[in-house]
């Protein structure tokens, strides 16, 4: 054992690192510019594995930009994004093949997931059921609501057990009964050990997280970039 | 999955086959130049739904990366696909063409309208990589196929188009009068070439991430 004097400290080091160890994202130091326009200036944001962060901030505060280069899909001028384990990217306009049904996408995504195809359907499936998707019809995208089109774009995210949820106002053309249903799972994923980030424009949501990140449009002089 | 998509643009599809029959019913009293003008116009059938196709799964595609495909891996399964949807084609149209012009090399018209499927489908898959909208990956089509259509394969800008080789191929199949040593390896080469064009342009569209233990 160890003794009474010395006790406090390695545990406390263990907890930190505990915590560091839980953290599924982070992102330091993001700076981004389109063309002359600075976006981000500096931006850090991490996510422990089991908490739920809300983006909020006004139109042009880089919210869904700042998604994406933590999805990995922009690159960043400066700064640095680690995760830990796969990334689930749900973007805010559902990034979907018009011509192929919600259960041809799931087949799509199983060999990149490593699911067989019937597992991916079937999980998919569970998932869509779960926001009221109509499952059992067969419908092209194309012919489907916008909300349920943002319903295969969420399962897609979460098809395939992420470590992380990156959330691009995931609930947009939900009816009231399945935006409430969408924040109680966020609560059952992050119960789950998920971090999730939920972009968002709505203030009532950042009730609903365990912490908020603010973004504002960052003042920068108008210069050419070297 | 790609297949299907393109299976379900029936009417597309229809159009774009279409358009090279168009084009050498049009110049079918050109005689001999009817062969070189509706077989370099396939490209525009192939080409057109690469391009296509390339465009349509832009969105989607950083997401299959993200879930664990490699970039390279969409664009090798989109080559093929579309490599035997251009060798479908190609065959019913160079049959059309040996039958309706009845030249004395059909093996090498055969050939030629082969070699023009071959490289249309990197061709459509570099543009549609670099294009920002369908409306630009059409512009650069119609612009490169079409300057090909109207420069003789012995004049010296030919050379450098992607279809030169194919237009060589055509043209002795019909008159016997230009070498064909180089057309083939000019058509592979340029075909080689488009692809990897292509699929630098997806690598470096690609997610990245630190894929590491946060630290």
């Amino acid at each position: 054992m160890t003794g009474p004097s010395t006790a406090g400290r390695p545990r406390a080091r263990e907890t930190a690192r505990d915590q560091e160890n839980a953290r599924q994202l982070e992102a330091s130091g993001i700076s981004k510019w389109f063309g002359r326009r600075l976006v981000l200036d500096e931006v850090s944001l991490s996510v422990a594995a089991g908490e739920a962060v809300a983006i909020i901030g006004e139109n042009g505060a880089g919210k869904s930009t700042l998604l994406r280069i933590c999805a990995g899909l922009i690159r960043p001028d400066r700064g640095q994004v680690r995760v830990s384990g796969r990334v689930g990217f749900c973007p805010q306009e559902p990034g979907l093949f018009d011509l192929l049904s919600a259960d041809e996408h799931l087949a799509l995504f199983a060999p990149a997931l490593g699911l067989s195809r019937a597992k991916a359907i079937e999980d998919g499936h569970t998932l869509l059921a779960e926001f009221a998707f109509p499952v059992a019809e067969y419908s092209q995208t194309r012919h489907l609501s916008g909300g349920a089109r943002q319903k295969v774009n969420l399962a897609l995210a979460l098809l395939g057990g992420p470590g992380v949820l990156l959330l691009d106002e995931p609930y947009q053309g939900f009816d009231h009964g399945a935006y409430v249903s969408f924040w109680e799972h966020v609560a059952r994923w992050t119960a789950d050990g998920l971090g999730v980030v939920v972009v968002t424009h709505l203030l009532a949501d950042a009730a609903l997280v365990d912490r908020v990140v603010e973004l504002t449009i960052p003042r920068a002089p108008v210069v050419e970039r070297s | 999955m790609t297949g299907r998509e393109l299976a379900r643009r029936g009417f597309a599809l229809g159009l774009l086959t279409a358009l090279p029959l168009a084009f050498y019913g049009a110049s079918s009293n050109t005689g001999s130049n009817a062969v070189i003008t509706g077989g370099i116009a396939m490209a525009f059938s192939i080409a057109g739904a690469s391009i296509f196709v390339a465009l349509t799964a832009r969105p989607v595609d950083q997401r299959l990366v993200l879930a664990g495909y490699r970039p390279y891996e969409l664009l090798l399964g989109r080559l093929l696909l579309l490599e035997v949807f251009g060798v479908a084609v190609s065959a019913v149209f160079s049959v059309v063409m040996v039958f309706g012009t009845g030249p004395p090399h059909p093996w090498l018209l055969a050939a030629g309208v082969g070699l023009v499927a071959f490289t249309s489908v990197p061709f459509g898959l570099a543009v549609g990589a670099v294009a920002p909208h369908e409306l630009e990956g059409v512009l650069v089509l119609i612009g490169v196929v079409g300057v090909q259509l109207t420069l003789q394969s012995t004049q010296a800008i030919a050379r450098i188009l992607p279809f030169w080789g194919a237009q060589r191929l055509l043209q002795h199949s019909v008159d016997g009068t230009v070498s064909i040593g180089a057309a083939v390896p000019s058509g592979l080469a340029y075909a080689t070439a488009l692809f990897i064009a292509a699929a630098y342009i997806m690598h470096r569209r690609a997610p990245s991430l630190t894929l590491s233990r946060v630290r």
